[in-house]
């Protein structure tokens, strides 16, 4: 039974782990903004041969 | 902060209806631009369109439809309003350096709004070279933009903004927005809290299935890792409520973190005895429950303040720098650096930074920003012009008297009323309500102790019970949860509130101000003119004449005649009126002195009527109106329906007839901002609390003094004076039901307090009765705030709805 109190441990660091990972997230700003990612994700690659083309209707 | 609205599409299809702008997609009327490119609503609209595909940013347009920004308002704007940025100092405020030959920008741009705005502002560099990288916040509508000094500069950044239909805010209050540390930090706290949580009650099940105390080395060990994760709860967690708790005590103003620190302390502090001397588990998973939820309400709270920040001030309607001459050369000086005795050189459009005395011989200004009257004013030379003028047509120069700082706009702002900070009825209700709760729970655990006397363990423990369930949690839940849905579906349907807790104060108002121009009118650009009597070819002769004059008046009568040619002897009495022959027939335009004075025809003085006679014959009236803005009177009958309205207007009283239909008696015309303040305060007197609908500088006091303050918003760039929450102009029909929702807002919080209460009430009889178990709290705690949670969302989906915007 006592190889619970391994298995806690070992768990107790994987978790510590991802809270440090959190941390980490939350001081480098990620969670600063959560409009403009969502939307900047979806723009297309820049069509660049597309300029000085003159414009259609 | 920038205060900013989005220029709504019409409702319209945009298939049918009138064409639509393919920049801004407004309807495209008088002055509207057809090119091989498309149709645009003006020539503004076109210009950014082509520079876009001049560069290859066409994809703007790909994003969403017809995206932009409409630009009529912008036409006009001094070439030189970025000038300031040039300057060092200036610059500085909106500039850091942070590498060999890079620096980086941010300016608040309002009109930033959809994914096309954020599209484009990310493409900067394509369009000014020297510029590396930029990134734009559609939540703060800023855009942050990294260059090489050495190639571009601040200003011609915010110039290449401006062309590109986003003109950034440079006034002397505009700065960049500050990173939200205080968000990071509740992050952290509340990832703490919900680790700690998860864990702890990982740790406390087995206990509870078991039935009794485990194995005694495991049961340790549970134990000793709860207080472990406990700790960082209480100190880095929950800290914020204790240090609200110390402070109230100091200042003796009890709020609700007292009795929550109080509950908190009770539950750790037990727990820890608990363990400690091995008498039971403790409630840890409770205490870190509680803290967790305590936290998610938190951050509710603060997640509503994230949309608009709108504190302005006057300096927020100056410019950064104006031209001033210094002997032969011409200077640009920022605003601060003014002193009496400057002379300062002002162009069509710019505004009158402080009190100075007109050296030209005579000029036309318009004070509708501070006095809320449409017409320009003529002054001449020697007259002093207050700051806070807008100059219209020739450049002037004026020779300061005081400076910025003890200018009369300045003033305004120096009353008492915008010193106070306002009361806000929750923070009352919350005061209130958590002093009469702190002596409660200490006098009912004091009670249930001396109760069990002299069984000393039996009675502390009662008593801590008492705190611990005592300890409101549901109560903080209910009003953040409410009001912060209330706010959101509010800033769908084009109301932005400055915080959550002005819905509550909306739902109290009985009596509404409205001021007139602006608010119930649009606002006086529009000036729409009809000719009595006169036949088309007759109206454009008296048109032609009326180009020959920068009076508002003319040029509104001008529409969008120009050009001279034809036109002799144009004799002008400024303000008054003006003669001239146009293709050889005499036209004489102006008031009904000027009229009476020139054709010795005696016709009557009508306010908003001017006449105009040709070749001598009788005079007709021509009249100059401001729309009604459309559903305003309708608005404003609505809302009379349930409160006391009154109209305050700082126009003379020639609208009286039409609005007496509206507002009965209650109508005050020839207002000065400072009777429209005292007014307010007249009726709050009276006991009512006043709801207050203006727009434009001349309402701030007004807005201020009032328990909430709306103001009417039409464009993206407009800037709001002082005031609790802003509504886009279109929406001024949905008040009465703004006002239905917000009271219903506040029924769902009274309805999640009720039930809150009997939970309490439930809980008290076991904490008394000493039947409060670790596992019964573990249950009763997030059940009670869970059903507050959903009681709160569910009522607030129901019942009447607020229309959002197309």
């Amino acid at each position: 039974m006592s190889v619970i109190a391994l298995l806690i441990g070992a768990g107790g660091l994987v978790a510590a782990g991802f809270l440090f990972a959190f941390a980490w997230a939350v001081s480098a700003g990620q969670f600063d903004d959560t409009t403009s990612p969502p939307v900047r994700m979806l723009f297309d690659d820049d069509h660049s041969e597309d300029a000085n083309v003159q414009p259609r209707l | 902060m920038m205060t900013a609205l989005d220029t709504s599409i019409p409702d319209q299809d945009l298939a049918t209806g009138p064409t639509r702008c393919r920049h801004c997609g407004d309807a495209c009327r008088s002055g509207a631009v057809t090119s091989p490119s498309g149709v645009f609503c003006c020539a503004g609209c076109e210009s950014v369109y082509l520079l876009l595909h001049a560069h290859g940013l066409a994809d703007y347009y790909r994003c969403e439809i017809a995206p932009g920004v409409s630009q009529r308002q912008t036409a006009g704007a001094p070439d030189q309003r970025f000038a300031a940025l040039d300057d060092e100092a200036v610059a500085s405020r909106f500039v850091t350096r942070f590498g060999n030959d890079l620096s980086r920008v941010t300016f608040s741009i309002p009109a930033l709004h959809c994914a096309s705005c954020l599209w484009l502002l990310e493409r900067i560099w394509r369009v000014e070279s020297g510029v590396t990288r930029s990134e734009a916040h559609l939540l703060h509508r800023s855009v942050t933009v990294e260059f090489k000094p050495s190639r571009t500069g601040p200003r011609r950044i915010a110039e290449r903004l401006a062309a590109l239909g986003y003109e950034p805010v440079i006034d002397a209050e505009a700065l960049a927005t500050p990173v939200p540390r205080v968000r990071r930090r509740l992050y952290l706290r509340l990832g703490v809290a919900g680790f700690a949580f998860g864990n702890v009650m990982l740790f406390s099940i087995p206990r509870y299935a078991n039935g009794a105390p485990l194995e005694p080395f495991f049961q340790a060990m549970f134990d000793a890792l709860n207080v472990l994760f406990a700790l960082p709860v209480l100190l880095f967690s929950a800290a914020d409520y204790f240090r609200g708790a110390w402070r109230s005590a100091r200042t003796r103003t009890i709020t609700l973190d007292a009795p929550i620190a109080i509950g908190l302390a009770a539950l750790f502090g037990r727990s820890l005895f608990e363990i400690v001397t091995r008498t039971g588990e403790g409630f840890l998973d409770s205490f870190t429950g509680l803290v967790f939820f305590l936290l998610i309400g938190k951050l509710f709270q603060q997640k509503a303040f994230d949309r608009l920040a709108f504190d302005r001030t006057a300096r927020s309607f100056l410019p950064l720098s104006v031209v001033v001459e210094r002997g032969p050369d011409a200077v640009l000086t920022p605003i601060d650096r003014l002193r009496a005795g400057d002379v300062v050189v002002l162009r069509h459009n710019e505004v009158v930074p402080a009190d100075g005395v007109l050296l030209d011989e005579d000029g036309a200004i318009d004070f509708a920003f501070v006095t809320g009257e449409q017409a320009a004013v003529q002054r001449h030379r020697g007259d002093i012009v207050i700051a806070g003028g807008r100059v219209v047509g020739r450049t002037l120069r004026l020779s300061l008297a005081r400076p910025v700082s003890h200018s009369a706009l300045a003033r305004l702002w120096t009353h008492p009323v915008f010193a106070a900070p306002k009361r806000v009825w929750l923070d009352d209700v919350l005061a209130h309500f958590g002093r009469w709760f702190t002596v409660a729970a200490l006098m009912l655990a004091a009670g249930g102790a001396m109760w069990w006397w002299p069984d000393a363990r039996r009675a502390v423990e009662v008593a801590t019970a008492v705190l611990i369930i005592a300890c409101p949690c549901a109560f903080t839940l209910a009003a953040p949860l409410t009001l912060g849905t209330a706010m959101g579906a509010l800033g769908r349907a084009g109301i932005f509130l400055k915080s959550p807790a002005v819905a509550l104060d909306l739902s109290r108002v009985t009596a509404v101000a409205f001021d007139k121009t602006g608010t119930l009118t649009t606002s006086g650009r529009e000036t729409s003119v009809r000719f009595h009597g006169r036949t088309g070819d007759e109206a454009r002769l008296i048109g032609r004449l009326a180009a020959q004059s920068s009076h508002p008046v003319s040029r509104a009568i001008a529409g969008a005649i120009s050009g001279g040619d034809g036109i002799d002897d144009v004799i002008e009495v400024a303000g008054l009126g003006l003669r001239g022959t146009v293709d050889g027939r005499a036209v004489v335009l102006g008031s009904a002195a000027f009229i009476g004075a020139v054709t010795a025809h005696h016709v009557p003085a009508i306010a908003g009527v001017t006449w105009a006679a040709i070749d001598g014959d009788l005079p007709q009236p021509i009249e100059a109106t401001t729309p009604e803005r459309p559903g305003a009177a309708a608005a404003a009958t609505a809302v009379a329906r349930d409160h006391e309205t009154w109209l305050l207007s700082g126009d003379d009283a020639a609208a009286e007839r039409r609005w007496s239909a509206v507002f009965g008696e209650r109508m005050r015309f020839r207002q000065s901002p400072e009777d429209k303040l005292d007014a307010i305060r007249e009726w709050q007197a009276r006991g009512h609390r006043v709801l207050m609908v203006g727009d434009g500088l001349n309402d701030a006091g007004a807005l201020a003094a009032a328990d909430v303050g709306i103001a009417v918003s039409d464009s993206t760039a407009c800037l709001v004076p002082a005031c609790d929450a802003i509504i886009a102009g279109d929406r001024l029909p949905q008040l009465d039901a703004v006002l239905a929702y917000a009271r219903r807002a506040r029924t769902v919080i009274v309805l999640c307090f009720a039930v809150s209460i009997v939970y309490n009430v439930g809980g008290l009889a076991l904490a008394l009765t000493g039947r409060l178990t670790p596992l019964a709290t573990a249950i009763l705690m997030p059940v009670s705030s869970l059903t507050i949670v959903g009681l709160s969302a569910g009522l607030m989906r129901r019942g009447p709805r607020l229309e959002p915007r197309p």
